[in-house]
């Protein structure tokens, strides 16, 4: 009874308070306040520009390849790459028809096809023909490169040679990020990531073999860094557990590295062809930490020596034993 | 039927658009058809008082040379008819149909200045030092053009842009439009200048005034108009009015008050524009050749300065003379402050030969190039400084010396390029993530372009027994293009910075 009474005195308060009058001056302190905690908070700008700005990690697709990994050799880069993704198990395993397809090189620096410092563009162009070929609506191609967009797109050649097969090879837009969520802690915890890196129904990494200062080589795991924005000099710091981080995030479908032209000094950017060696081979497999460490062992680098792939073994994060794999290498 | 006025407006109209394309296809491919150079070359002022103060005869000084003949023949037509700045101003005065007129006595003073400015100009070009560009109204163009203009057109079209995208999800074909778009015309980074506010202003100031007072920058302060209207003295397209009714039609509508309250007509501040013409009720009003000074009404008022007035200029431009002191210590102290574009190798010739027009920084791959303000002292205003902490000198580009009229930044190939250092980059080991906190980090060392790294590492284990690596600089193969600074993750300052060339 007693507490009816107060509820009902509180509730014949709060029904006064909102039936006041309200003088001028209040009436403006309210506006004023509104004003404050509406520019304050930013509330039109992150209705404006943060709409669906979280993005949850790709989904592992369960592909089954009737090898762990493929490795070619033969003397055109092309015919590698055709071959390799044929010994996988063609490409209609991996691109679906109306598939949107993101292929992913490494074009980061102002070098030529030459200096190794950038995927072989053969290589890439092949892929795009590939991806057509299976029925795919559109296969995209970007990087964000350390040097000029404009400049290392035109002299890395890829820019040329995908366009020729169809591709939509565009400078990726630093605005057009989504903010990477992990189920689990990270540092690489709300780092913004290039929209269409992650809303693609294929991501395929086409990376090239090549030195490194930091990490020993560039490999797949380190491409991946082309699809983030920001300050990219934080990733340096505490490398190894960022990358294996973002792979995880990306998930890429399938892994070519380019080991056609490899740079094996004075990396990533090079510019001396004299540090430059021809290898002729394509390594391909699903699982990143594989190839990865398949190239190492083609370098012959201990790839304990590499710090992400210690960090992925470490981790178990995809398969680091060559021993137990089953892995088919081809010359041709 | 106003043929001649149509034709003004014509040709005016498609001097300011050829002058925007030129200026706004001043970037990476640089496949307009007209090179960027062409616009200063046309430019008489420009292009002599350059070459005087640099005893130098310049490259494309011939098109400037054109230009002053065709002014000794048709006197300021370079004012009426293609000058943008004279463009832009009769623009703005559509705004305001009724012309301030000022009184005789006035209009004679008002129109005296751009002389002593000129006359200042050449005594400092004979001296060797070059103020040609300080207003010359082409430079002032297109460096409002460069460094305001076409980065804040930019910059309103891309956001309405990603505004819509983001807003509405327009992530399909409208998004490619946008990139095509991007491609093509916006250019794919919008430009940023420090100190674009100030060109602004002084645009507007130049433009927004005459819409009270018409055409009051050509009359009272353009230094190239006053040059034009010392070639007109002996030009011989002049005005005839063969038939006056005194209606004082053409005094009330001549925007450069050119016309006398008494009729009599003033050729050096005549710009052709061709109002009087049509607005003449008797018809009587036109412009003819006359070689032998036989057309009565002409050339009564004063045009250029008097005896006195040239004794004034004469001790009014001697402090001017403290400019060209070439031993002053302050002088070489601030030069070393700023990074110059590559290739500039002697600062005080750069100072002489650079006209401050913005093609540099316009053209900039990263946007690096920024112009000065009072850094590398007063001598040295809106010249291109190297910011790297806003973008670095892209290693293998030679456009800023591709695009440069008067040579200040030398046409260097690739190879020789390369080769040009612009400073030394210093690191900061209080700041360096592996010497002050011992993590690993040599974006540095990632970043060289030089293929042998003009960064090096250096192992070292720390008392966790890790080994981390510490770069360091080998000075003699750092050209100091600044991408490590730019690079850098430290935070707010950088780690590695770029130091001009002592």
């Amino acid at each position: 009874m007693e507490s009816e009474l107060k509820m009902n005195n509180l509730l014949y308060k709060l029904e006064t308070y909102l039936k006041r009058t309200v003088s001028r001056r209040e009436f403006m302190k309210i506006i004023i306040g509104g004003l404050v905690y509406f520019l304050s908070e930013n509330q039109f700008l992150k209705f404006a520009f943060a709409k669906n700005s979280d993005a949850k990690p790709r989904a592992k697709k369960s592909i089954a390849c009737e090898h762990d990994l493929v490795a070619v050799k033969g003397s055109k880069s092309g015919k590698n790459v055709e071959k390799a993704i044929e010994l996988l198990g063609g490409i209609d395993k991996f691109v679906k028809k109306g598939d949107v397809v993101l292929v992913k090189p490494n074009m980061a620096w102002d070098r030529s096809p030459e200096q190794a410092a950038n995927t072989d563009p053969e290589v890439v162009a092949t892929i795009v023909e590939l991806c057509y070929k299976a029925g795919a609506k559109r296969v995209n191609i970007f990087d964000v490169p350390c040097n000029d967009d404009r400049r290392v797109y035109e002299n890395s050649g890829i820019q040329k040679a995908a366009e020729e097969k169809g591709a939509k090879v565009y400078f990726a837009d630093h605005w057009n990020v989504l903010k990477a969520k992990f189920p689990y802690k990270s540092a690489m915890e709300d780092w913004p990531i290039i929209r269409d890196a992650v809303v693609c129904d294929t991501f395929i990494n086409v990376p090239v073999l090549k030195h490194h200062g930091l990490t020993g080589l560039t490999l797949s795991m380190k491409n991946l860094m082309g699809v983030c924005s920001g300050t990219r000099g934080f990733i340096h710091i505490d490398i190894a557990k960022k990358l294996v981080d973002l792979t995880d995030f990306i998930n890429p479908d399938l892994t070519i590295i380019d080991a056609t032209r490899v740079l094996t000094k004075n990396g990533p950017s090079g510019g001396n062809l004299k540090d430059v060696i021809k290898l002729d081979t394509v390594i391909a497999s699903t699982d990143p930490t594989l190839a990865d460490t398949y190239a190492c062992k083609l370098m012959k680098k201990d790839p304990m020596s590499v710090p992400y792939l210690k960090e992925a073994a470490a981790r178990k994060f995809g398969n680091s034993n060559l021993e137990k794999s089953d892995i088919k290498e081809l010359s041709i | 039927m106003k043929k001649l006025i149509i034709a003004r407006k014509f040709s005016q109209i498609l001097f300011l658009g050829l002058f925007v394309y030129i200026v706004w296809s001043t970037t990476y491919p640089l496949n307009s058809i007209i090179s960027p150079k062409v616009l200063f070359k046309l430019d008489p002022l420009i292009m002599f008082f350059t070459a005087i103060s640099v005893r130098q005869c310049i490259e494309g000084i011939v098109l400037s040379i054109l230009v002053a003949i065709f002014a000794l023949i048709f006197g300021r037509y370079f004012c009426g008819w293609i000058c943008p700045v004279g463009t832009s101003v009769d623009i703005a005065a559509m705004v305001n149909k009724r012309n301030l007129i000022l009184s005789d006595g006035l209009n004679n003073n008002v129109k005296k200045p751009k002389y002593y400015i000129l006359f200042i100009v050449s005594f400092l070009a004979i001296l060797g030092f070059q103020a040609a560009w300080i207003l010359d109204p082409i430079v002032i163009f297109a460096r409002f053009l460069s460094l305001s203009f076409i980065p804040g057109a930019t910059f309103v079209i891309d956001k309405t842009f990603i505004f819509a995208i983001k807003n509405f999800e327009l992530y399909g074909g409208f998004y490619d439009f946008y990139r095509s778009l991007n491609d093509n015309l916006l250019g794919i980074k919008i430009q940023f200048f420090v100190n674009s506010g100030i060109s602004l202003s002084i645009f507007l100031a130049i433009v927004l005034i005459p819409i009270i007072i018409p055409r009051l920058w050509c009359r009272t302060l353009c230094p190239l108009g006053a040059l034009f209207g010392i070639f007109s003295k002996i030009s011989v397209f002049k005005r005839a009015v063969e038939k006056c009714t005194d209606c004082k039609n053409c005094y009330n509508i001549c925007r450069m008050q050119a016309i006398n309250k008494d009729l009599s007509y003033i050729k050096s501040e005549c710009v052709l524009c061709m109002d009087c013409v049509y607005s003449c009720p008797t018809k009587g009003t036109s412009f003819k050749f006359d070689y032998k000074n036989k057309l009565v009404n002409t050339g009564k008022g004063k045009g250029t300065i008097s005896r006195r007035d040239f004794l004034f200029l004469l001790l009014i431009s001697l402090p001017s003379l403290g400019f060209s002191n070439k031993n002053d210590k302050k002088f070489s102290y601030k030069a070393i402050e700023v990074i110059r574009p590559p290739g500039v190798k002697n600062e005080e010739l750069f100072l002489k030969t650079c006209v401050r027009c913005g093609n540099c920084m316009k053209v900039c791959i990263t946007n690096g190039l920024q112009p000065t303000l009072l850094k590398s002292g007063v001598e040295g205003l809106w010249t291109p400084q190297l910011v790297p902490e806003i973008g670095y000198c892209e290693y293998n580009c030679t456009l800023c010396g591709e695009v440069c009229p008067t040579k200040a930044i030398p046409e260097l190939r690739s190879a020789q390029k390369k080769k040009e250092k612009l400073g030394l980059a210093i690191i900061d080991e209080s700041i360096c993530f592996p010497h002050s906190q011992n993590k690993q980090c040599i974006v540095c060392e990632e970043h060289c372009p030089i293929s042998d790294k003009a960064i090096k590492l250096k192992n070292k284990i720390t008392a966790e027994g890790e080994m981390i690596m510490l770069p360091y600089v080998d000075k003699d193969l750092c050209v100091g293009c600044g991408i490590c600074q730019n690079k850098c993750p430290a935070r707010p300052g950088r780690a590695i910075k770029v130091k001009g060339k002592l």
